[in-house]
C-alpha cells in the first residue's frame, strides 16, 4: 500500500488512528527515491536521521497535520548536522552549524527532512543544468529539463517521491520549475518567509516557498513557514494568517489585469490557447478579464541582470577558502588562494555572473547602471500597485514555451534569464505570485499560469488558484501506472 | 558594436571578481561577458523614470534587533569548518611578504 499519494489530511487521520506509523512514510520516501533514482531529483540524502526521527516520533502524539510528513528542502536552505552545497563545488563538504528559521519551524512541527535537492549552482540558472551534481530530470520526459533552480523540489514532487517541498525562488525559482513539471508552487511576498539560513543569491529578490501536489497543501505548509524573524531584518511583522481561509470562495465579480506583454509573440502558441481556455472559464464564471497595457514590463530582464549580478558578486565575496568549503591546497599568498579557490570552486554560470557583477558595480558604473536599475525597479513597482489598486489579480502564462531537452545548447549566456521573463517582476516588485497547472502542450508536457496579487495577499491567490485547479480537474501524476502495482 | 571583450578587459573583470581563469574560459567568457554586458547596456534606453530608488521591496520600515546578547554558537562549531584551523584560531597563508613565483 503506498499512503505518500494520499492528501495530507488523509495521512495525518492514518497516523492519528495509529494505523500507519511515520516509519511507514519514511520508507515509503526513500523507496520512491531508490527508484526514482536516474531522475537526480536529490543532492544528499538523509536516511539515517530521517529514520531515528521517525521511530522517535512513534512515542508522540500526532499533534498537528504535518506530523511526521516527509518533505524535501532545496539545498539552498541550511540544515544543521545536515550537507548543504547549493549545488557547489565550493560547498561540495559543507556542514552548516546551524538551522534556517524554516528548517527550525517545520521541526517544530515534526516534519521529517528526507533529503536535500538539486538545483542550479547556487540558485543562478533556469534549468538546474548548473548543478555541480548534474541536472535533475523532468517527470514527464526524462529527456527534458525539469527547470530551474528549484529544479530538483519540482521534480521530487511531480514524481510524488514526498507530499510538500521547499524551494527558493529569486527570478521565477519555484515557479517556472512548478511549470515545467505540472505542479504548485508559490513565491510569497518579499518579508513573509524569514530568509535566515537561505543562502544569499540576490539578497532583495530572494524568497523561500511552498512546492507542492495541490493548492490546498500548498497553503497549508505556508502557514508553517511564515512569520517575523528577529535574524532577518527584512522579515515581516505581518500577523499571521490561515492561508486557505479564502479557498472554496466565490470569485464572481473579482477582476484581472492580463498584461499585453505577458501574451505577446515571445509565447508560443500551445501556451496562449491554454490561457485563453482559462480566460473562457473565468469569464463563464463570472470574473472580469481586461487585457492591459503597462509600462516597463518588457525591461524587467534588463533590471534583473543588473540587479541579481550586482547583489551576486557582493554576496558570494564571501567564499573565500578561509572560513568553510572547498579551498586551494597549495597557494603562494593570500590573494592567491582567493583567486585559485574561486577559480576551481564556482561552476561558470557564477563565474560569469560574478565578473559581470564585479563590473557593474565598479566605479562610476554603479551610477550608470546599478543606481538607474533601483530607480527603474521602484518605478515598476508602482506600475504594478497601480494595476493592483483596480484588479484583484494579474495574470499570465510561467513560461513561455513548455520545458526544452536537456541537451539543449547552453551557448547562449542570456537565455537563463530569458527562461523566466514572465516571472520575475514578482521579484522585481516584492508582489507574491503562484504557479498553476492549467494543462499540456502538443508535447504531453505540463504549462502553468501564473498568477500575482497584491503585497501580502497570499490567501487570495490560493482563492483563485484552487477555483482554476477545482475547474480543470487535471490529472497530474505521472506515475499513475504505478498505482495499481 | 565589437562582439566580444579584449583579453585586457576580460581579465579586469575578472580581477574585480577576484577569479583566475584559464585559457580556454578567457576565449569562451571573452564573448558571452561582452553579450551580458550588452544586454545590461540597454537600461540606457529606458528613460522617463522617477530617481526614486527601490533599493528592496519590503513595506514596512527596518527594524532593527535590541543590542542584547543572542543564542550563541559554540566557536569549535564554527571554526571548525575552517579549512585550516589550529585552536580556536583560523589558519590563513602569507599576506604580504611572498608573492607568486618567489
Amino acid at each position: 500500500m503506498r499512503y505518500l499519494n494520499l492528501p495530507l489530511v488523509e495521512i495525518n487521520k492514518l497516523l492519528k488512528e495509529k494505523k500507519i506509523k511515520p516509519i511507514d512514510l519514511v520508507n515509503e520516501a526513500y523507496e520512491n527515491i531508490e527508484k526514482h533514482k536516474e531522475y537526480n531529483a536529490y543532492i544528499t540524502l538523509n536516511k539515517e536521521d530521517a529514520i531515528r526521527q521517525a521511530k522517535e516520533l512513534e512515542n508522540k502524539e500526532v499533534d498537528n497535520l504535518f506530523f511526521g510528513i516527509p518533505i524535501a528542502v532545496k539545498d539552498n536552505i541550511v540544515t544543521k548536522g545536515l550537507r548543504t552545497t547549493a549545488a557547489s563545488h565550493i560547498l561540495d563538504n559543507f556542514i552548516p552549524p546551524y538551522d534556517a528559521t524554516v528548517v527550525e519551524k517545520i521541526k517544530e512541527r515534526n516534519m521529517i527532512i528526507i533529503g536535500k535537492t538539486n538545483m542550479d549552482e547556487f540558485a543562478m540558472g533556469s534549468s538546474s543544468r548548473t548543478s555541480y551534481f548534474g541536472p535533475p530530470k523532468n517527470p514527464w520526459n526524462k529527456n527534458k529539463i525539469s527547470g530551474g533552480t528549484s529544479g530538483g523540489s519540482a521534480t521530487t514532487i511531480a514524481l510524488r517521491d514526498v507530499p510538500i517541498a521547499l524551494g527558493s525562488d529569486t527570478g521565477g525559482s519555484i515557479r517556472q520549475p512548478s511549470a515545467y513539471t505540472g505542479i504548485v508552487g508559490l513565491k510569497p511576498t518579499y518579508g513573509r518567509v524569514s530568509r535566515y539560513g537561505l543562502i544569499a543569491y540576490a539578497s532583495s529578490f530572494d524568497q523561500i516557498g511552498a512546492m507542492t501536489r495541490n493548492v490546498y497543501e500548498n497553503a497549508l505548509l505556508l502557514n508553517t513557514i511564515v512569520g517575523h524573524d528577529d535574524k532577518d531584518l527584512t522579515s515581516s511583522k505581518k500577523e499571521n494568517e490561515d492561508f486557505t481561509r479564502l479557498i472554496g470562495e466565490s470569485v464572481k465579480g473579482k477582476k484581472i489585469a492580463i498584461p499585453k506583454f505577458f501574451v505577446s509573440e515571445i509565447v508560443s502558441k500551445d501556451i496562449l490557447d491554454n490561457i485563453k481556455q482559462v480566460v473562457k472559464i473565468l469569464e463563464e464564471n463570472g470574473v472580469i478579464v481586461d487585457y492591459i497595457d503597462m509600462k516597463y514590463v518588457e525591461n524587467t530582464v534588463t533590471l534583473y541582470q543588473i540587479i541579481a549580478m550586482a547583489e551576486a558578486s557582493s554576496n558570494l565575496a564571501r567564499y573565500d577558502g578561509i572560513r568553510y568549503g572547498y579551498s586551494y591546497e597549495k597557494p603562494n599568498n593570500i590573494d592567491d588562494l582567493y583567486v585559485k579557490t574561486r577559480a576551481n570552486g564556482f561552476g561558470e554560470e557564477v563565474k560569469k555572473r560574478i565578473m559581470v557583477g564585479s563590473y557593474l558595480l565598479s566605479g562610476e558604473n554603479a551610477k550608470t547602471y546599478y543606481n538607474k536599475a533601483l530607480s527603474i525597479r521602484d518605478d515598476i513597482r508602482k506600475e504594478f500597485k497601480r494595476v493592483l489598486n483596480d484588479y484583484d489579480w494579474i495574470m499570465g502564462p510561467t513560461t513561455a514555451t513548455t520545458a526544452y531537452d536537456l541537451d539543449d545548447p547552453m551557448d547562449d549566456p542570456s537565455k537563463s534569464f530569458l527562461d523566466d521573463v514572465l516571472v520575475m517582476p514578482a521579484n522585481m516588485t516584492g508582489l507574491p505570485g503562484i504557479n498553476v497547472p492549467i494543462g499540456f502542450g502538443k508535447d504531453n508536457m505540463p504549462i502553468g499560469l501564473h498568477i500575482m496579487g497584491d503585497s501580502f495577499e497570499e490567501a487570495k491567490l490560493y482563492q483563485i488558484a484552487s477555483f482554476i485547479e477545482k475547474e480543470l480537474k487535471l490529472d497530474l501524476n505521472p506515475w499513475k501506472g504505478e498505482e495499481n502495482e | 558594436m565589437k562582439d566580444k571583450l579584449s583579453r585586457e578587459e576580460l581579465l579586469h573583470v575578472a580581477e574585480l571578481a577576484r577569479i583566475e581563469l584559464t585559457e580556454e574560459e578567457i576565449e569562451k567568457y571573452q564573448i558571452h561577458i561582452k553579450k551580458l554586458l550588452d544586454d545590461v547596456e540597454k537600461i540606457k534606453d529606458v528613460e522617463g523614470y522617477d530617481e526614486e530608488q527601490l533599493i528592496a521591496p519590503w513595506s514596512e520600515n527596518t527594524h532593527l534587533r535590541e543590542d542584547k546578547i543572542g543564542e550563541m554558537y559554540d566557536p569549535k562549531e564554527v571554526i571548525n569548518r575552517a579549512p585550516k584551523h589550529s585552536g580556536n584560531y583560523i589558519e590563513v597563508p602569507v599576506v604580504v611578504g611572498e608573492s607568486e613565483g618567489a
